[in-house]
C-alpha cells in the first residue's frame, strides 16, 4: 500500500498553480509549486549543489489556420545554494536575467519555499486585440532518457486566459 | 547570383564540395547556439556540456542521416539494377551486404560493449562508499558548525543568566568583563536599545570580528547565526535580559579548522554536482562513442562503396565492350584504367582486341585479295550457308548464272531455282560431301556447260557452309567439239582413204581388162570384187565402230559387285589363247560400287582384248582389285612391249590406235565409261615390263544389287 502511495505521488509529481493579476500592459504573475519536488533536486540543495527551478512563461495568440502565434517568452529563474560552513542558504530570482530579489534562508525548508513560492513576476504584455493564453510550466532537472535524448523534470504546462484581454 | 548558381551546378556533386558544405553548416549552427545559450548567461560549464551535447547530437544525427540516405540510396539503386538485370548488380549487391554484415555487427557489438562499459564505470564513481565518505565529511563539518553554535549558544544564555542577577550596570560591566575571559570568547557585547552598551573584543580576532551589527530588534529574544568574516566562520549568539538589554557573544573559528571543513563541503558539492552532470556526463560519452562508431561505420561503408564501385566498374567496362562486341560492334579496348589484377585482366583484353584487330585487318586484307581474285577469275564460286538456304557470289557465277543480285548481296537458294536453276539447287542440297558434276544450265535461253565442284566448308558432317564452283566448260567443249570433229574428219578421211586407194586400183583394173577384153576378165573380176567387198566390209566396220561409240546407251548405275564382276569377266578369258595366264591376283570378298555392269563390263573386256593382244605367247595378266584412299582401283598389267613412247592420252583419243588395225575407239570407250561413273582411267608402265592399266572408281558403301 505505502509501496502505491509513493508509486502514485511519483506518477503524480508537483504541480503548478499560477495566479494571474492584470495591470496597464503588464501581468503580474505569482507561482507556486505543490507536491514534493524531485528527490535528488532536494538532496543536491542540501549538500551545497547549486539548484534552481526554471518557470518559464509564453504569451500566444490563437491563430486559426496556423500554429499559435507566440508573442513574448519569459523566463524566472530561482536559484539556491547553500553555504556547507555556515549552514544558511541563499536564494536569488531573476526575471529574464534581471535580479528581481535575492534573500537568505535559514533552513532547507525555508530555502524550499522560497524557490517554490518565488516573488512575483511582472511581465510585459502586448497589447492585442484578440484573447490572449499564457502557457507556462516550473522546470527544476535536465536528464536524459534511454542515456541520450534530452528531457526536462518539471511540471506540466498550465494554460490560463490572460485576464484583462477581450 | 548567376556565377553562385553555376558553381553550385558545377561543384554540388563533388564530395569535397559536400563535407566542406557540411563542415561549414556545423560551424554555424553551433556558432548560433553558442551564441544565444551565451546570451542567456548560462554558467561555463554548463554551456559547455549543452554546447557539446548538441555538438554531438548534430553529428550523430547527420551522420546516421546521410548513412540511412547513402544505404538507402545504393540499396534502390541496386535493386533497380537487379530488377532491370543489369550485369553485376548482384555482386554489388552481395559485396555491400557483406560489408554491412562485416562493419555493422562488430562495430554494433564494440559500442553496445562500450556502453556498457561506460554504464558500469559511471555507476561506479557514484558508489555507496564514495557518497559516504561524501556526506560524512559534509556532516562532520555541519556537526562542527552545529557544536560550535551550541556552545556560543550556551555562552549567551549564561553570560545573559549572570548579568540578570547585577543590578547596576557598573557591576554588570565587571561580570561581563568576567565571564568574557571566563568562557573564552572572542567577543562578549551588552546591547541597550540596539546601541552596544560595552564591547569586549579579542585583539587577535579583530579582523574577523569586522561583521555588520545585528539587527536585534528584527531578531527574536534569542539565537545563534554563522557568518563568513575574515577569512573564517564567526559564531554570533544573542540572549535578551528581562530589561530588554542584550547580550551577544562570539566565536571565531579557526582558520585551520575552517579550511579543512572547507575542503569537505567542496568536495561534497563538487560530488553532488557531479551527480547531478551524471546524465549529462554519460550522454556526452554515449554520444561521442556513437560518432566514433558512426564514423567508422560511416568511412568502412564509403570505403566498401568505393572499393566495389573500383572492382565492378572495370570488369562492368569489361562485360558491357565484349556485349557490344558479341552485338557485333566494332572491337574496341576497355578505357577505365585499373591498376591491380583487374587492371591486368583488362589490359589482357585491350591487348586481345588489338591482336584480333591486327587479325581482323589481316583478314579483311585477305577477304579483299580473295574478292579480288574472285572478281576476276571467271570460275564461278558460290557460298551457300550451312542451312543451305541462301547463298552469294562473284561477279562470274552472277554472270553465269545471270541472276546479278549474286554478287551484291545472299539471295535465298530458291531464287535460282525461279532463274532456272534448280539442278543446281537439287546438287546443293543433296551433297553430303565433297560433289563434283556437269551440268547445262539455259540462262536467257542459251546453253551453258558447267562443271560443279560442291564442296563442304569444314568437317563434312557439320559443315559451316558450302563451297560451289562453277567452272564454265562452254567455250572448252565448243572447242574440244570442233578439234574433235577436226580429227574425227582427219581419221576418217584417213581411215576411208586406206580402203580407197585398193578400191580404186581395183575398180581401174577391172576398167582396163574390160577395155582390153581380156580372157581373165572373170577372174579379174572376182579378185578386184573380193578386193572391194573386203575393203567396203573393213569400212562398214569403222562406220558400226564409230556408230558404237556415238551410241553408247544411258549409264544405269545400281549397286554392284565389283569383284563378281571381275571374277565373270576374267572366266570369259580363260584359255583364250594357249600358253597365256589370265587371273585375278588380288581382289576382296566382295567391293560393292554403284555403277553400270554392263559398261563396267565394257571397259574390262576392251582393257583385257588390249592386254591379251599385247600380251606375249607365255605371258600373263594380273587383274588387281583393291580400295585405296576412298577409291575403288581396278588394275590390269600384262607383260607386252609396253607403252613404247606412246603418248598415253592419245591412246584415249578416239580412233587413235598404234597397232594399225581396229576402229580406235576401245579405249576412247573405256575413258568416256569412267569418266562418266566419276572416276580416272590411265596406262602406266607395269614393272618389269608391259603397261598396268589403272581404272580409279568413287568407292560405294552400300548394299549390293545381284541382278
Amino acid at each position: 500500500m505505502r509501496l502505491a502511495v509513493l508509486l502514485l505521488a511519483a506518477a503524480i509529481g508537483p504541480e503548478l498553480d499560477v495566479q494571474l493579476a492584470p495591470a496597464p500592459a503588464r501581468l503580474s504573475v505569482q507561482f507556486e509549486v505543490r507536491g514534493d519536488l524531485p528527490a535528488e533536486w532536494r538532496e543536491a540543495l542540501e549538500a551545497g549543489a547549486p539548484v534552481e527551478i526554471t518557470y518559464r512563461v509564453r504569451v500566444y495568440r490563437n491563430r486559426r489556420w496556423l500554429w499559435d502565434h507566440r508573442l513574448a517568452s519569459h523566463e524566472l529563474m530561482v536559484k539556491a545554494q547553500r553555504d556547507p560552513l555556515t549552514g544558511s542558504f541563499t536564494v536569488v530570482s531573476e526575471l529574464d536575467e534581471e535580479i528581481l530579489a535575492s534573500g537568505q534562508a535559514a533552513s532547507t525548508d525555508e530555502a524550499i519555499r522560497w524557490v517554490t513560492h518565488p516573488p512575483v513576476a511582472e511581465i510585459q504584455v502586448p497589447l492585442r486585440h484578440e484573447p490572449l493564453w499564457l502557457v507556462t510550466r516550473a522546470e527544476f532537472l535536465n536528464r536524459f532518457k534511454l542515456l541520450v535524448i534530452p528531457s526536462t523534470v518539471g511540471t506540466d504546462w498550465v494554460t490560463l486566459a490572460v485576464p484583462g484581454s477581450p | 547570383m548567376r556565377g553562385v548558381a553555376r558553381s553550385w551546378h558545377r561543384y554540388r556533386r563533388q564530395n569535397r564540395f559536400l563535407v566542406g558544405l557540411y563542415l561549414l553548416l556545423l560551424a554555424l549552427v553551433g556558432c548560433g547556439f553558442w551564441l544565444f545559450a551565451r546570451m542567456r548567461g548560462l554558467p561555463p560549464e554548463e554551456l559547455t556540456n549543452r554546447l557539446l551535447t548538441f555538438l554531438l547530437w548534430w553529428f550523430d544525427l547527420t551522420l546516421i542521416g546521410i548513412l540511412l540516405f547513402i544505404l538507402a540510396r545504393n540499396f534502390v539503386k541496386l535493386l533497380l539494377e537487379r530488377h532491370r538485370g543489369m550485369l553485376g548488380s548482384r555482386f554489388r549487391t552481395k559485396l555491400l551486404l557483406s560489408y554491412l554484415a562485416l562493419i555493422l555487427v562488430p562495430t554494433g557489438l564494440l559500442f553496445a560493449l562500450s556502453v556498457s562499459l561506460l554504464s558500469q564505470a559511471s555507476a561506479s564513481w557514484f558508489t555507496a562508499p564514495v557518497e559516504d565518505m561524501a556526506r560524512t565529511g559534509a556532516a562532520l563539518a555541519e556537526e562542527v558548525r552545529q557544536e560550535s553554535e551550541a556552545r556560543v549558544g550556551r555562552a549567551a544564555a549564561t553570560v545573559a543568566a549572570e548579568l540578570a542577577r547585577v543590578p547596576r550596570d557598573e557591576l554588570r560591566l565587571g561580570e561581563l568583563e568576567r565571564l568574557h575571559g571566563l568562557l573564552g570568547l572572542d567577543f562578549t557585547g551588552w546591547f541597550r536599545n540596539g546601541a552596544a552598551v560595552v564591547e569586549l573584543l579579542d585583539p587577535r580576532q579583530r579582523a574577523s570580528l569586522r561583521l555588520p551589527p545585528l539587527d536585534l530588534a528584527a531578531l527574536g529574544s534569542s539565537g545563534v547565526r554563522s557568518e563568513r568574516g575574515g577569512g573564517t566562520v564567526v559564531v554570533r549568539a544573542w540572549e535578551t535580559l528581562p530589561d530588554g538589554t542584550a547580550v551577544v557573544v562570539g566565536e571565531v573559528l579557526p582558520p585551520a579548522l575552517i579550511t579543512r571543513q572547507a575542503r569537505l563541503a567542496t568536495a561534497s558539492v563538487a560530488y553532488e554536482r557531479l551527480k547531478l552532470e551524471r546524465p549529462t556526463i554519460t550522454a556526452t560519452t554515449v554520444l561521442g562513442f556513437g560518432a566514433l562508431a558512426l564514423l567508422v561505420v560511416f568511412a568502412a561503408i564509403w570505403l566498401g562503396l568505393y572499393l566495389s564501385r573500383s572492382f565492378t566498374e572495370p570488369l562492368l567496362a569489361l562485360v558491357a565492350t565484349t556485349d557490344r562486341i558479341a552485338a557485333g560492334d566494332t572491337l574496341e579496348e576497355v578505357p577505365l584504367p585499373a591498376e591491380d589484377e583487374v587492371g591486368l585482366l583488362v589490359g589482357s583484353f585491350n591487348s586481345m582486341v588489338r591482336r584480333v584487330r591486327t587479325r581482323e585487318e589481316e583478314l579483311r586484307s585477305a577477304v579483299r585479295r580473295l574478292d579480288t581474285v574472285l572478281g576476276a577469275v571467271r570460275t564461278g564460286v558460290l557460298t551457300i550457308d550451312a542451312g543451305r538456304q541462301a547463298a552469294s557470289g562473284n561477279p562470274a557465277a552472277a554472270a553465269l548464272l545471270a541472276v546479278p543480285q549474286l554478287a551484291a548481296q545472299e539471295v535465298p537458294l530458291e531464287v535460282l531455282s525461279e532463274a532456272g536453276h534448280s539442278r543446281l539447287v537439287d546438287m546443293v542440297r543433296g551433297a553430303t560431301g565433297p560433289v563434283r558434276g556437269p551440268l547445262t544450265i539455259q540462262p536467257g535461253g542459251v546453253s551453258r556447260f558447267l562443271e560443279v565442284a560442291v564442296v563442304p566448308l569444314g568437317a563434312a558432317e557439320a559443315p559451316a557452309g558450302w563451297v560451289v564452283a562453277l567452272e564454265d566448260l562452254t567455250p572448252l567443249m565448243r572447242a574440244q567439239r570442233l578439234a574433235a570433229w577436226s580429227e574425227v574428219a582427219r581419221r576418217l578421211a584417213h581411215q576411208i582413204k586406206n580402203p580407197l586407194t585398193p578400191i580404186r586400183l581395183a575398180a581401174d583394173r577391172l576398167a582396163r581388162h574390160a577395155e582390153r577384153g581380156a580372157a581373165d576378165l572373170a577372174e579379174v573380176v572376182a579378185q578386184g570384187s573380193r578386193a572391194i567387198g573386203g575393203h567396203v566390209q573393213t569400212m562398214q566396220e569403222m562406220v558400226d565402230a564409230f556408230s558404237r561409240y556415238a551410241k553408247l546407251p544411258p549409264m544405269a548405275r545400281r549397286p554392284a559387285d565389283l569383284g563378281e564382276l571381275i571374277a565373270s569377266v576374267v572366266a570369259l578369258y580363260q584359255d583364250v589363247r594357249p600358253g597365256l595366264r589370265i587371273g585375278v591376283k588380288e581382289a576382296p570378298a566382295e567391293e560393292p560400287a554403284l555403277v553400270d555392269p554392263e559398261q563396267i563390263r565394257q571397259v574390262l573386256v576392251n582393257l583385257l582384248d588390249n592386254a591379251v593382244e599385247a600380251s606375249p605367247p607365255e605371258g600373263a595378266i594380273d587383274v588387281t582389285l583393291r580400295r585405296e584412299a576412298g577409291e575403288t582401283v581396278i588394275e590390269i598389267a600384262d607383260q607386252g612391249p609396253g607403252l613404247e613412247g606412246a603418248d598415253s592420252d592419245l591412246l584415249f583419243q578416239p580412233f587413235y590406235s598404234t597397232k594399225g588395225r581396229g576402229s580406235g575407239v576401245g579405249l576412247a570407250l573405256v575413258l568416256r565409261i569412267v569418266t562418266d561413273h566419276g572416276g580416272t582411267v590411265r596406262l602406266e608402265p607395269n614393272t618389269p615390263r608391259g603397261v598396268r592399266a589403272v581404272v580409279r572408281l568413287p568407292a560405294s558403301e552400300g548394299p549390293v544389287d545381284r541382278r
